[in-house]
């Protein structure tokens, strides 16, 4: 049996879990669904739009199918989507209560603030995890079906990397609010920091003498290893979950040297 | 006092204090519950009440001092602690938009043993609707649920955060006579108010702060006993004041005719004997209510104008 306090905050955050998920499997599946019809726009798409535009985009080619899905699912609306939801989800888990009062009756269960926190972050990233591999559930099933020639394997490494970027900015939502406690630091510090390390990488695109600030981005170790062409990369995968686990687990522990609700 | 504590004590406060940067939130406070007793904690809004109730409850961390809670530490045990305790907020927010029975099953099961029937009792007795939303419900339903996830568990300590804000009259005499059966069947009551007359009807004693740090602890009859009157007496002829200036505790003496007005503090033996060799007509009392005594203790003090506002 799961602790009540994990399933609470399940009950509580189902809307939004639900529709998440929907909206994040349902822009999967639309825009994979248009590949067919796409091809011939996608040529003009191309020859449209300068070099420079595509490279900023992250778009290498838009002809092939692998070069197609890591236009359309995997460079911009897609991880916006997953990271938008990590990060609401991972704000609800104690600036939210903390901030709208429902924290002191939380924290009144019998457990110690670690646990406490501990169940919420669980809680939370299970359900983000849900959502985040919405993509990689709807994927398996319409790549072959359309006959899209993308390795399974290939696909798999661009989900979990999804996945993964997820844990990495919910990691860093849920340290801030476990040690401020205010719903708006946690979208402040990783909305600038979405923006700014996804800018990093787009840039380090577009200039030579700039990609070496790819590095700094967990967006590189996401796509900019190109998985959907070259597969699995381990070392960039465990780096974005090293940096979520590592922030979590932070705050776990800084959450439990704080006052609460002050 | 002694350091650490006995089964005797349920809650002990030594040099608790906190500040908010350079905001005195609570200071120096030494504070005793015994086991079974109901102690009420007064002051006015801001003094420090809860404050004091968040640092026992582990929510806030003091700066200076410990708490000692049924004998155990309120961080390092927080677990095994908040089992033991009941706690309704002060300033009460529900998590979550369930119905009122759903939470309160969230209540139940995070505590394990609670059966569901001292749940349904306890609404009923408070005249509360469980298949409502609680976002829903008004002020003093939703205080409602408050007191019956703080009462469900039987708890050994409850802790209660101005307990009767927006119950009506006949709900806070509900929630009293439970006050004195949680007594009865030995367990602990630490309840803020800035109302008196509550806590005068329910507490063995009274802790009262003020700026932030205990001005007295007395038990509710003694309180009653030393507390300030104010006597009229009629006689039947005129009679002169100095006859009365100098009793022990007998101050403000008035004298219009056979009318004698003056203030009493404590006993009221010296001014009656005094009295008795007249004939005495007519003899008023003002009830000696905890208001004024309360009250009493801050005129002795710097703020006049808390007094003012603990008057509500």
């Amino acid at each position: 049996m799961l602790p009540p306090l994990v399933r609470k905050t399940w009950r509580d955050d189902r809307r939004a879990i639900i529709g998440w998920a929907l909206g994040v499997g349902v822009f999967t599946a639309i825009y994979t669904g248009f590949y067919s019809q796409f091809q011939g726009a996608a040529e003009l798409k191309q020859n449209a739009l300068p070099k420079g535009m595509l490279d900023f985009l992250g778009i290498a080619d838009m002809l092939s199918p692998a070069g197609y899905l890591q236009a359309t699912v995997f460079s911009l609306v897609g991880p916006l989507l997953v990271l938008m939801c990590a990060v609401t989800l991972a704000a609800r888990t104690i600036a939210r209560p903390e901030e709208d009062g429902g924290m002191e009756l939380l924290l009144a269960n019998p457990l110690s603030r670690t646990a406490f926190a501990v169940q919420r972050l669980v809680a939370a990233a299970a359900a983000i995890t849900l959502v985040a591999v919405m993509p990689w559930i709807v994927l398996s099933v319409l790549v072959p079906a359309i006959g899209m020639d993308v390795p399974a394997g290939n696909v798999a490494a661009a989900c979990v990397g999804l996945l993964l970027l997820a844990w990495c900015f919910a990691g860093i939502a849920f340290l801030t609010g476990a040690l401020t406690g205010k719903r708006g630091a946690v979208l402040a510090v990783t909305g600038v920091l979405a923006v700014a390390t996804y800018m990093a990488n787009a840039l380090s695109n577009l200039s030579d003498n700039a990609t070496w600030l790819k590095y700094a981005s967990p967006f590189y170790y996401f796509i900019g290893t190109d998985p959907l062409h070259t597969g699995w990369h381990p070392g960039a995968l465990l780096l974005l979950a090293g940096i979520g686990i590592t922030t979590a687990l932070t705050g776990v522990i800084l959450f439990n040297r704080r006052d609460v609700g002050v | 006092m002694l350091y650490g504590m006995t089964s005797d004590t349920a809650v002990l406060t030594e040099d608790l204090t906190k500040f908010y940067g350079s905001q005195r939130g609570i200071e120096k406070l030494n504070l005793d519950v015994r086991t079974g007793e109901v102690m009420g904690f007064l002051g006015p809004n801001g003094a420090g009440k809860t404050t004091t109730i968040r640092l026992l409850l582990d929510f806030l961390r003091p700066d200076r001092g410990h708490a000692r809670i049924l004998g155990m530490d309120p961080r390092r045990d927080k677990a095994t602690l908040h089992r033991q305790i009941g706690y309704l907020p002060g300033e009460l927010a529900f998590p979550g938009r369930e119905t009122a029975a759903d939470l309160l099953r969230f209540f139940a099961d995070a505590r394990g043993d609670v059966p569901w029937t001292a749940v349904t009792s306890l609404a009923e007795r408070l005249d509360l609707d469980l298949s409502r939303p609680v976002r829903a419900m008004s002020k003093g339903n939703k205080q409602k649920v408050g007191l019956v996830q703080a009462f469900m568990h039987q708890p050994a300590l409850l802790i209660l955060d101005e307990p009767t804000s927006g119950l009506d009259p006949l709900m806070q005499q509900e929630f009293l006579a439970m006050v004195r059966e949680a007594r009865d069947a030995g367990q602990t009551v630490f309840m803020s108010s800035h109302v008196l007359a509550e806590v005068q009807s329910a507490a063995d004693r009274v802790a009262i702060v003020r700026n932030g740090q205990l001005a007295a602890v007395e038990k509710v009859e003694s309180l009653g006993r030393r507390a300030v009157r104010s006597v009229e007496i009629h006689f039947g002829d005129p009679v002169h004041a100095s006859e009365f200036t100098g009793l022990p505790g007998v101050t403000g003496v008035e004298v219009a005719g056979p009318v004698l007005r003056c203030t009493v503090d404590g006993r009221l033996d010296p001014l009656i004997k005094a009295a008795a060799r007249h004939e005495v007509i007519d003899l008023l009392s003002a009830e000696p209510d905890l208001e004024e005594t309360f009250l009493s203790y801050y005129y002795t003090g710097e703020g006049t104008s808390d007094a003012a506002a603990a008057g509500a």
